[in-house]
């Protein structure tokens, strides 16, 4: 991994073509050392205060950048890193070639219960690794060449708090209740078999149990006016 | 039809009257006002039984009806405090059996939803709804509205309330229809190293209530930790508000809930709107809080429907999520 110090201007990045537009970022398709590249831009936010964006985007370009490098070291299935330009918010990465898991449900393809298996499996790794999500999604699993993939880890941390482990399992089931809201439950079960196969039964399911805690703090909301009790 | 609503989860005992022809008709809001230090629901309930009567009369002669041109009595059963749910539980339910309406059970935190579409016909919006006990990021998918984001801990409202509170802004927290958060930040400016914690879609503040309360004691400018812990919390909740509409792709957004009232809230989300491409609306500050006309309007919709509940069976719920009401009636207009 390459931690350039920028002396690259964005605007040579922004010619390549776009791809898709992130919740955050711009995707776009160009070649990084003959190879075909992702590049992954954070774009302005200018409903923020500039400073604290500016620090934002600096902070968690570096961050998901280290990440992305520390899980790919475990065996996670992530992109490999090309080149980092955290002053500009730019990331340069491995081209997944593929469909990401929320198209794949949309469309109600048969394997997707497979792959939603294999998603709770590379999160297994991903926590085993001392990592936390933070953002796991199904928009930010792809699926290639029958492999599941991670991308994303902006909004990543270090860390083997079971809490925050919880959070990442939270995350996957309220996207697949959200979006694929009929055959919501039969897709996160595949999901929590595969997380526990490899996490290990005892751990796996106390974070389970964790994350369904969390469902409940957050959407029951009549015991938390803490301003009406003396 | 015609229905009248009840709204009595918190500090406010509202009562709406909405015409499927003529609108928004009538309505009445007595609003419990906290002096120094916390309070207990239950003389917050105590006041709402005082006022229940009053308010009742006031809407129904501002709309110009009798209660015999009712369709129905609509109440809301949750989610919210346990002695003012019941206040309000037992109002409906005496108004509907002695008058012999239907009774119609609504979920406070749908009429919230319903007001602001109502209102702002928008149609198909991703909602960010928040109040002193709600902050959710929304929108309809598949018969429900189903939650895409919200907080894992406080919510905004409380949030600056709590603070304002710890560090004697208030109560009350609302001056001229600011919050004295607000006020009080006016003259700061951003510092940094404060706690932004987004997890994928959700906010968390409970970090940066402890972080700027603790910057008090510090002894540093109270101007500057209000308008960082401003800053960071409307910042924060706008981010996420972005990644439902990037993840949804959907066109509309609006904001309901109290503090929807807050004018920087809606500069923010103004600007995130134009860069997805989506309009933005908030609902109009009048119907922004809790009262009566959202549930009168909320129960009118079920009641078109068919939703109704037996008087005997009409139970509160304090703990009544948004993602656990079907939504038939989401497509039709009014
Ligand atoms: N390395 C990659 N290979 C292929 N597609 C990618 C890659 N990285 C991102 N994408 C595509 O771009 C979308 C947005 O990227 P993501 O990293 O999730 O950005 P954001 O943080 O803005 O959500 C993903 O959902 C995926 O479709
Ligand atoms: N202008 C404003 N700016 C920020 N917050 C506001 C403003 N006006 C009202 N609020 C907040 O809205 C909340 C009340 O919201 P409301 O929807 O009436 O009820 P509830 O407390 O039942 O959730 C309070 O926390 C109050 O501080
Ligand atoms: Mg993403
Ligand atoms: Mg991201």
């Amino acid at each position: 991994m390459v931690l350039f110090n920028d002396l690259i201007n964005l605007e040579s990045f922004l010619k390549f073509q776009l791809l898709k537009r992130g919740a955050e970022s711009e995707i776009r398709l160009g070649s990084f050392a003959d190879v075909k590249a992702i590049y992954k831009i954070r774009t302005k936010k200018d409903y923020m205060e500039e400073d604290l964006d500016i620090e934002l985007r600096y902070s968690r370009t570096k961050k998901e950048a280290k990440i992305l490098s520390i899980a790919y070291a475990n065996g996670v299935n992530v992109p490999r890193i090309y080149a980092v330009y955290p002053s500009i918010g730019v990331i340069v990465m491995e081209y997944i070639y593929g469909i990401t898991l929320k198209d794949l449900l949309i469309n109600g393809n048969d394997e997707s219960l497979k792959f939603s298996y294999l998603a709770g499996k590379e999160l297994a790794k991903i926590h085993k690794s001392g990592i936390v999500h933070n953002d796991f999604t199904t928009s930010n699993i792809i699926i290639k060449e029958q492999e599941v993939y991670i991308i994303d880890f902006g909004l990543s941390e270090y860390s083997a708090n079971i809490e925050d482990r919880a959070v990442d399992i939270h995350l996957y089931k309220r996207a697949v209740e959200s979006t694929h809201a009929r055959i919501s439950s039969i897709i996160f079960n595949e999901f929590r078999k595969g997380y526990i196969d490899h996490l290990g039964s005892d751990k796996g399911e106390e974070i389970i149990k964790r994350s369904r805690e969390i469902e409940l703090r957050g959407r029951y909301v009549g015991e938390r006016k803490t301003v009406w009790k003396p | 039809m015609i229905v009248l609503g009840i709204e009595s989860t918190a500090h406010t005992f509202g009562v709406g009257i909405f015409d499927e022809n003529r609108g928004i008709v009538g309505e009445s809001r007595k609003n419990y006002v906290p002096n120094k230090g916390g309070i207990l629901p239950r003389e917050v309930a105590q006041f709402f039984s005082e006022v229940a009567g009053n308010a009742i009369k006031e809407a129904i002669s501002k709309a110009n009806i009798s209660i015999d041109d009712l369709d129905g009595i609509g109440v809301a059963l949750g989610p919210g405090m346990g002695p003012q749910l019941r206040v309000g539980a037992s109002v409906a339910r005496a108004l509907s059996v002695k008058y012999n309406k239907p009774l119609i059970p609504v979920n406070h935190g749908i009429a919230h939803l319903e007001i602001a579409r109502y209102l702002t016909k928008m149609r198909d919006p991703v909602i960010l709804y928040v109040s002193g006990g709600n902050s959710i990021v929304t929108t309809y998918v598949d018969g429900r509205y189903r939650v895409f984001g919200e907080t894992l801990d406080i919510a905004l409202g409380n949030l600056l309330d709590t603070f304002a509170r710890e560090v004697n802004l208030g109560p009350p927290y609302i001056v001229n229809g600011n919050h004295v958060v607000d006020l009080c930040a006016d003259k700061g400016k951003f510092m940094k190293g404060f706690p932004y914690i987004v997890k994928g879609q959700d906010v968390s503040y409970s970090g940066l209530l402890t972080h700027a309360i603790r910057l008090k004691k510090q002894g540093y400018n109270l101007n500057d930790i209000c308008y960082t812990l401003r800053e960071i919390a409307f910042s924060s909740i706008s981010e996420v508000t972005e990644r439902c509409v990037a993840h949804t792709n959907k066109k509309e957004i609006i904001l309901t809930g109290g503090v929807a009232a807050n004018k920087l809230l809606n500069e923010k989300l103004t600007k995130m709107a134009l860069k997805q491409g989506a309009s933005y609306m908030p609902v109009p500050f009048k119907y922004s809080g809790d009262n009566g006309v959202m549930i009168a309007l909320t129960a009118l919709y079920e009641l078109k429907y068919g939703i109704k509940i037996d008087p005997e069976k009409a139970y509160i719920n304090q703990r009544w999520r948004i993602d656990e009401v079907d939504i038939p009636w989401y497509y039709s207009t009014i």
